[in-house]
């Protein structure tokens, strides 16, 4: 039943939009029993943000979407964040982006590891599924 | 119909809800008993039977009643 399959994911966005896309197929992938890797930068790193996930904007003039996220009973990203934490899937902040942004590791929700471009390749390498956000 | 050891009320939850509850309920009940699941999401349909395969499970039956997706599923 336990399967080696491995999902890799490049989250380089930061809008509500994209925070959805990166973990629906996060958890979707961990509920299916998938080892899952993200890798956190730029924009991106607004997901994993322990003030800036709760309010991620939507896309200008988009905004009339929220109601259809209410309506459509849509979790919050903040319940995604804590699922796909505890299905253990792993993420990975961008430290240089951190640096750029002049934030550090307590900026971020517990469980989130720091690295660089080279520890998400290593996890990337032995991948099944790549995808970027 | 087989008797289900544990029935999972997913209505009303949009993807990837019902997929993550199955996942934990699943895990609640033993091998070779059945987990009926219940769900509103129309992604379902086919989010569970492709979630039943990925896992090894058995999608014994399903149906639909008044609007509502069932599925029982047979745990490896």
């Amino acid at each position: 039943m336990e399967n080696n399959t491995r999902v890799a994911i490049i989250a380089a966005n930061g809008g509500m939009f994209d925070a959805y896309k990166v973990f629906n197929i996060a958890t979707a992938a961990a509920a299916s029993d998938k080892e899952v890797g993200i890798f956190f930068t730029f924009e991106g790193l607004n997901l994993i943000h322990k003030e800036a996930h709760k309010s991620l904007s939507l896309p200008e003039g988009k905004e009339h979407f929220q109601e259809g996220f209410e309506k459509a009973n849509v979790p919050a990203i903040g319940d995604l964040l804590e699922m796909a934490q505890e299905m253990g899937v792993k993420m990975i902040g961008c430290q240089m982006t951190m640096d750029v942004m002049n934030l550090d590791k307590d900026h971020f929700v517990d469980g989130v590891e720091v690295g660089g471009a080279a520890t998400f390749i290593e996890f990337a390498k032995d991948a099944d599924v790549s995808l970027t956000f | 119909m087989m008797e289900a050891a544990k029935v999972l009320d997913a209505k009303g939850l949009a993807c990837p809800m019902p997929v993550v509850k199955t996942k934990k309920t699943i895990e609640e009940i033993d091998s070779g008993d059945i987990l009926e699941v219940h769900a509103t999401d129309k992604g379902a349909k086919s989010d569970l039977a492709a979630w039943t395969k990925s896992g090894g499970h058995e999608l014994v039956d399903e149906a639909e009643e008044e609007g509502v997706l069932k599925f029982w599923i047979k745990k490896a």
